[in-house]
């Protein structure tokens, strides 16, 4: 039988490399259309009915909330993947500026993260963050149970915020681990992303985004601190998913202590070098390409253009004059143009952009995030002078950057925006800032919020890191660190075939480091 | 029979290697190395911080010559690997006691 194919197959082959059989191939295989173009066209006689269209009563009258509930769904399912995309962007942000010893774990705890937030995001995640319970935390909708076709008045369709959401927690959660790269235990990462994913991150941004969070209804009477007047604003997250993300990681860095080897600038050391500014640099561009959808999907609405082109337009200014202020800054100080002070620049600029690019106009978001680039360069010699490795510089952008950003609103919200009515959300409302004649109001109420969720999420994420590490898989071993936590935790480097010798070293690095910058050899197989 | 091993500035690898070839050395073997001389390397900034680069990238050649040409092959390489700077590099040059083509067994100066 298969002999018998493989000959006419054979001469199949042979008779398709002859022109005389192939045009006689092709005469047949038009005879045949025809054919069957003729039997179509026949059958159409006989029984109109076959392809032609029946006649159809006329379509139903759509209303306003047939389109609208399914565009704005769409918005912000487009959003959301884009900012889903911004884990491609972290990933190769860490990867980059970290040693080529320790790129796998970054590579590993990133998935993990995104895959461990997912699970925990449905179980009890939104549920905390996003349903009502009291001022606290949110005590409805756990594993999405009883959960409402849409969300609140956004119209959105629930799964679809939910999914937005997560991407939003997902990159909380991820900012997390950049402090603590190159000594982190794999178990110990896993256990601190279960508390932040399913409980830090939910329930004190429940305060600021929750329903009947006490910072979303500040200000107003019946509500904590009614004298203040206005409630805390935060569009898209500088403070729920930046500065939380910050602080956690700063918490991490300070419970971890640095990696070995490293020296700080004080003690006559300096970095440990970065193994591929190439991903690290085009990673950061994919953050900002993702911050595409973190900022203008956080309209939830399709219907409010004009916001959606004004918060666009707003991140990309302030990310453009943060890369530009932290770059001359740094060359002020060390006559280089940094690379690495570049990308934390525009970065910062993100961050900083990111609670107030509904109501600030273009030029003061250049101004904001001008500031963010200053601020992130000096946050980066802070830390360094207080012996934090931070080896991405995670804290200065998101925590610092994030703060700045949030208070930033009370400055330079101009008065002028806003979208009220039935198809926006309450929270965007106008607001007018300090330097446009608002007052302090504004100020004092982004003041009371960013105080209040940076100092909860500081002693929260120490007490968790310090437990976490009382249990003893916060830091993995010193052997397994001098290793390379690439061999250690996961059985393989990420580049086996190369061979890893040591870079231009940071003066006085220390004999440790020395032994560790071992050639690999090739894993037998 | 010498063996020569020259470690020269990585950019000057093209010009030895023409020079050499044209005094019809046919065999070379190069690798990239890093060290450093007198000077220790010297400082960079990076972050805002300053590290010293005392593992310079350099490029190491190793060639096996017949003691009657050996002198003629030194001379070569220093004139073209030269570029009158620090960093410039050395050659050492080592005694051979045997060399071997292991395509066919040939042994002594017939193998060079």
């Amino acid at each position: 039988m298969n002999s018998k194919f493989a000959q006419k197959f054979s001469r199949l082959q042979s008779r398709l490399r002859e022109p005389q059989w192939r045009r006689y191939g092709m005469l047949l295989l038009a005879g045949k259309l025809v054919g069957v173009g003729l039997v179509v066209l026949l059958s159409m006689f006989i029984n109109p009915g076959l392809l032609g269209s029946h006649a159809y009563a006329a379509d139903p009258v759509l209303k306003a909330n047939d389109v609208v509930n399914p565009i704005n769904t769409m918005w912000t399912l487009v959003a959301a993947f884009l900012v889903f995309g911004m884990q491609v962007g972290f990933t190769m942000l860490e990867a980059g500026f970290c040693r080529s010893r320790e790129t796998v774990n970054v590579l590993m705890e990133c998935i993990v993260d995104t895959c461990l937030c997912g699970l925990l995001f449905y179980a009890v995640g939104f549920a905390f963050m996003f349903s009502h319970g009291n001022g606290f935390i949110g005590l409805n909708w756990f594993l999405l149970n009883g959960a409402p076709a849409t969300y609140e008045a956004t119209g959105v369709a629930f799964l679809a915020f939910w999914l937005f959401q997560f991407a939003f927690a997902d990159t909380c959660s991820t900012i997390t681990s950049g402090a603590m790269i190159g000594r982190t235990g794999f178990v110990g990462d896993l256990v601190y992303s279960v508390a932040v994913s399913g409980f830090i991150y939910p329930i004190i941004g429940h305060w600021a985004w929750g329903p009947d969070g006490f910072l979303a209804t500040m200000g107003s009477a019946g509500n904590f601190l009614p004298w203040v007047g206005t409630s805390f604003h935060d569009f898209a997250g500088s403070t729920v998913v930046h500065t939380i993300g910050g602080f956690i990681a700063l918490a991490g860095a300070i419970v971890l202590g640095p990696r070995l080897g490293r020296k700080f600038k004080r003690d006559g050391g300096g970095p440990m070098m970065p193994h591929d500014l190439t991903i690290a640099a085009s990673g950061g561009l994919l953050l900002w390409f993702g911050w595409y959808g973190f900022n203008p999907g956080s309209t939830l609405s399709a219907m409010d253009f004009e916001g959606i082109g004004r918060v666009a337009a707003n991140t990309t200014l302030a990310a453009c004059a943060a890369g530009l202020t932290a770059m001359f800054y740094a060359y002020l100080t060390s006559k280089k143009w940094d690379v690495s002070f570049t990308v934390n620049g525009f970065l910062a600029g993100l961050v900083a952009i990111t609670c107030p690019c509904y109501w600030v106009s273009p030029g003061g978001a250049i101004i904001l995030g001008g500031i963010a680039g200053i601020i992130v360069v000096a946050g980066v010699e802070l830390l360094e002078y207080l012996r934090i490795d931070d080896p991405i510089g995670a804290v200065p952008v998101h925590g610092f950057c994030g703060i700045w950003g949030t208070l930033s609103l009370g400055l330079f919200a101009c008065g002028k925006y806003g979208s009220t009515g039935p198809f926006a959300p309450d929270h965007t409302a106008p607001l007018t800032g300090l330097l446009y004649g608002g007052g302090t109001t504004i100020l004092v109420a982004q003041f009371i919020g960013s105080a209040t969720i940076t100092v909860a999420t500081f002693g929260v994420s120490l007490a968790v890191m310090y437990a976490v590490n009382a249990m003893g898989i916060l830091r993995v071993s010193r052997e397994g660190e001098l290793y390379g936590l690439d061999l250690h935790e996961h059985g393989i480097s990420a580049y086996p075939e190369y061979v890893i010798s040591s870079m231009g070293r940071p003066g006085g690095m220390s004999a440790i480091a020395t032994s560790t910058e071992s050639i690999h050899s090739h894993p037998t197989h | 029979m010498k063996k020569i091993e020259a470690i020269i500035q990585p950019f000057q690898l093209d010009v030895v290697k023409d020079a050499l070839i044209a005094i019809g050395i046919d065999g070379m073997t190069v690798s990239e190395v890093r060290g450093h001389g007198r000077q220790k390397g010297h400082k960079e900034v990076y972050r805002g911080q300053e590290y010293t680069v005392d593992l310079l990238p350099k490029v190491k050649l190793e060639i096996a010559v017949t003691n009657a040409r050996f002198e003629e092959v030194i001379a070569t390489l220093e004139a073209a690997a030269r570029t009158g700077k620090i960093g410039d590099g050395k050659i050492f040059v080592s005694d051979l006691s045997e060399v071997v083509r292991i395509r066919n067994g040939d042994r002594g100066e017939s193998a060079l």
